[in-house]
């Protein structure tokens, strides 16, 4: 099932830092593709300034398409979301870590329902984060529960598996989900360090990384192309990795990305900013091996890679939080 | 041990107490001069899960009000706070929080070591070259900024060095300057995070923008580079006796402003020359300074305790300390880091580059109001983990299973430190203690009854104005 050779190539990226709203995103937590292209992006903002919270509708050809949802309580609100998935029907669900929710949205963008709250039992969340919808059945990873659990897509709890701990399918905070094609679920073990793998009931199967010397240093996120090719955000080196089902790494990548048309389109009108750009220098030898403070001076590279995306071309979306975009690379 | 534990640290709950006892005065000196174990702040942890705290756009307060609760390490991040008066830098003009982050790191890094290594990675730290416009001391054209404060508020004060020494002290750090400097400077000015948000910066050599020519710092000829300049203004009894009045007025008592020390006489001119000899003795150590200040009669005398008014920091840190861990940085951070700033001290975000004064600079009607009713929120719960254990003991130290209110303030004046009060204070507490009369905790109503008086005494006591010294 997996390749002998890889390779991916940078194509462009979608971003821009809309701290205050409008085009572009704001610390992106999330994204998920319709079949049409269009490309959905949850923006968490912060607390200061509250309207940069929303889902932001785009396409990798760089066209902003609106918003869904914003800051607040009410249903169709949020203010840490951390996931969002289509189903079949191309309605949208999304994870609030802050009000312990789910809450759907139909194709248009309104909120038709939401559930859970804050606990520990059945149908109640503590701090939800990655969201898998497989045969019309809802995977839920209650990151602070060490779990995952399932509902109907109306809501109904339907079982769950997991706890605490570093054994075979436990978990240590666990973050992302994905399935491949056979319908096996893969589960990013954040702080474990390791992605587990399980048949769709949550039976263990396999696992890649954890222990001391993982290969992986706290995975944001995964997700599995035809051929059994594992991507994982590798959030604590700052890197998209991409493994074979043995664990074998076939693909590194630091980020690379450009300035956006929207980049430059913004630098176009800054003329102060236009002119010192041309003499700014964006990758250099960095006096800190810290991923995250090398990420957090080097504009192309990911900073803070939470999710992964494939779609049905097989592209690969690395969305990051620190840098508001998300890069787009397709296989070589 | 209180009194150590207080000005070296945040106060102790009393389990830290009963640990501390335990130890003895000098182990836990020690202890806190060189901790044997790493801090065990979860920064991943934090990061994940307090996404703005991971880019540090903003938030720097809370993220450091985060760490200053949760640390085994409390002089170490005293020293940070420490230095970042003196050192006062500020996201008011940097903008972004995480550069001033970096630098408190560094704090934490170098604060208790040799203060030549310190003002040398001051002056090589991002923050500081931007806040003092060192991005712009070319060789050809020097800007002074740099030249002059670290001579004026870094190290030796106004009045022992001359003009000619802060050009020439310019010079000597021609070419220090960040990665990128055109383009970050313009990005700050214009406040921008665009296109793909803010950049941490990097310090960066430029030997060509350098002035490689000889130069005279305090008397000394030579192709000085700011290292050199560093070398001699570490030599110097200014900086000795500078460095030595601000410790006392951080961790001994309260002294004048800092603007007024050339014109008038330390507090304690004794204990100052005591720290200038230990400065010398010991290669310039800031810990070793410290050792001498802690173990000194000065310091273990009577006439310190209570010398100094509680810096907001101090306060709201104590505060939170006593009433428990946290799990995660929460909103309860935010708020702490607003409190702060409400009371007059922001953190990350001084008044100017000379910092804050202190002393009876933090106490006006509204900050003390804020004190209060910051106190009184944080501490009026009795399920959190902190309140119960005072609660817990309050009830041990009366020896049965009922208690006066009288019992009741002496008690908790006990466990809060202990906390020294004036009669009249120790007065009125009980005369508002009187109203519960004798209380007992036999069964879950009185149990509970009890609870919220001890509570309600609980919040008075950290309501006093003893409690705002420290």
């Amino acid at each position: 099932m997996t390749t002998t050779t890889f390779g991916l190539k940078y194509v462009t990226n979608v971003g821009f830092a809309a701290d205050f709203g409008g085009r572009g995103f704001s610390l992106p937590s999330s994204m998920a593709i319709r079949a049409d292209g269009v490309i959905f992006v949850v923006s968490r903002g912060k607390s200061s300034t509250k309207n940069s919270n929303g889902i932001q509708m785009v396409t990798k050809d760089h066209d902003f398409l609106g918003q869904i949802g914003t800051y607040g309580a009410g249903l169709g609100g949020m203010m840490w979301p951390t996931s969002v998935v289509l189903d079949s029907d191309e309605n949208l669900y999304l994870a609030d870590e802050y009000f312990n929710k789910v809450t759907k949205y139909d194709r248009e963008g309104n909120p038709i329902t939401e559930w859970g709250t804050k606990g520990s039992g059945d149908g109640q969340f503590n701090q939800p984060s990655g969201l898998l919808i497989q045969d019309r059945l809802m995977y839920v990873v209650d990151s602070r529960n060490n779990r995952i659990q399932m509902y109907s897509l109306d809501g109904n709890f339907v079982g769950q598996w997991g706890s605490g701990g570093d054994g075979e399918g436990e978990f240590n905070l666990p973050w992302g989900i994905s399935d491949d094609s056979e319908g096996n679920i893969y589960v990013a073990d954040w702080r474990n360090d390791r992605i587990q793998k399980f048949d769709s009931n949550g039976n263990y199967i396999s696992a890649i990384g954890g222990g001391k010397t993982s290969v992986l240093d706290r995975p944001s996120d995964v997700a599995v192309d035809p051929d059994g090719n594992i991507y994982v955000t590798d959030w604590g080196s700052q890197c998209l990795l991409v493994l074979d089902q043995p664990g074998n790494i076939l693909e590194t990548k630091r980020g690379e990305a450009d300035l956006s048309p929207w980049s430059v389109e913004y630098l176009s009108s800054q003329d102060d900013e236009r002119k010192a750009r041309e003499s700014f220098v964006p990758v250099y030898k960095a006096d800190t091996e810290d991923p995250s403070e090398v990420s957090a001076r080097m504009e192309p590279y990911f900073w803070d890679p939470v999710a992964v995306e494939l779609d049905q071309d097989g592209t690969v979306y690395v969305l990051e939080t620190g840098r508001h975009r998300f890069q787009i690379f397709e296989r070589i | 041990m209180a009194h150590l534990l207080r000005r070296a640290g945040f106060g102790a709950t009393p389990y830290e107490m009963d640990r501390a006892l335990s130890m003895g005065y000098q182990a836990v000196l020690d202890d806190l001069l060189n901790p044997d174990h790493p801090d065990v702040i979860p920064d991943d942890l934090i990061r994940r899960y307090h996404v703005d705290q991971s880019d540090l756009r903003s938030g720097g307060g809370a993220h450091w009000v985060y760490r200053l609760v949760m640390t085994d390490t409390p002089l170490r991040e005293k020293i940070c706070l420490f230095w970042h008066r003196v050192f006062a830098t500020g996201t008011t003009k940097l903008i972004q929080n995480r550069v001033v982050t970096n630098q408190i790191d560094m704090f934490r890094e170098h604060g208790m070591g040799r203060f030549d290594d310190l003002l040398v990675e001051l002056s090589r730290d991002p923050a500081m070259i931007m806040w003092l416009d060192n991005q712009d001391n070319h060789g050809s054209n020097i800007n002074e900024n740099y030249g002059r404060e670290i001579l004026e508020l870094f190290s030796m004060g106004v009045g022992n060095y001359s003009e000619d020494d802060i050009k020439e002290t310019a010079r000597a750090f021609t070419g220090w300057r960040v990665v990128n400097p055109d383009y970050m400077s313009i990005r700050m000015r214009n406040n921008t995070a665009r296109p793909y948000g803010y950049m941490s910066w990097q310090f960066e050599y430029d030997d060509d923008d350098h002035d490689d020519g000889e130069k005279i710092i305090l008397g000394q000829k030579g192709k000085w580079n700011g290292e050199d300049a560093v070398r001699i203004i570490c030599e110097q009894d200014a900086t000795a006796r500078f460095v030595s009045r601000h410790l006392y007025h951080f961790f001994v008592a309260d002294e004048l402003p800092v603007p007024q020390w050339p014109h008038e006489d330390p507090k304690d001119p004794e204990a100052i020359d005591v720290l200038c000899r230990s400065y010398f003795e010991n290669d310039h150590d800031i810990g070793a300074m410290l050792r001498t200040l802690f173990e000194s009669d000065f310091f273990k005398d009577g006439g310190s305790r209570y010398a100094r008014i509680k810096s907001p920091s101090e306060m709201v840190i104590g505060t939170m300390r006593l009433a428990g861990p946290i799990d995660l940085p929460s909103e309860e951070t935010y708020m702490a880091d607003a409190a702060c700033a409400n009371m007059g001290q922001a953190l990350m975000r001084p008044p100017s580059v000379e910092g804050w004064q202190g002393g009876t600079e933090w106490i006006n009607t509204g900050a003390y109001v804020e004190r209060v009713n910051f106190a009184g929120r944080i501490l009026n719960d009795p399920d959190k983990q902190g309140v119960r254990d005072i609660i817990d003991r309050i009830k041990a130290l009366s020896g049965q299973s009922t208690i006066t209110s009288d019992e009741l303030v002496d008690n908790c004046l006990e466990v809060l430190g202990p906390l020294e009060v004036l009669d009249t204070t120790r007065h009125g507490l009980k005369n508002y203690a009187s109203k519960f009369g004798d209380m007992k905790w036999s069964d879950e109503s009185l149990s509970s009854e009890f609870d919220r008086a001890a509570v309600a005494i609980i919040q008075l006591v950290v309501s006093s104005q003893e409690y705002q010294t420290i």
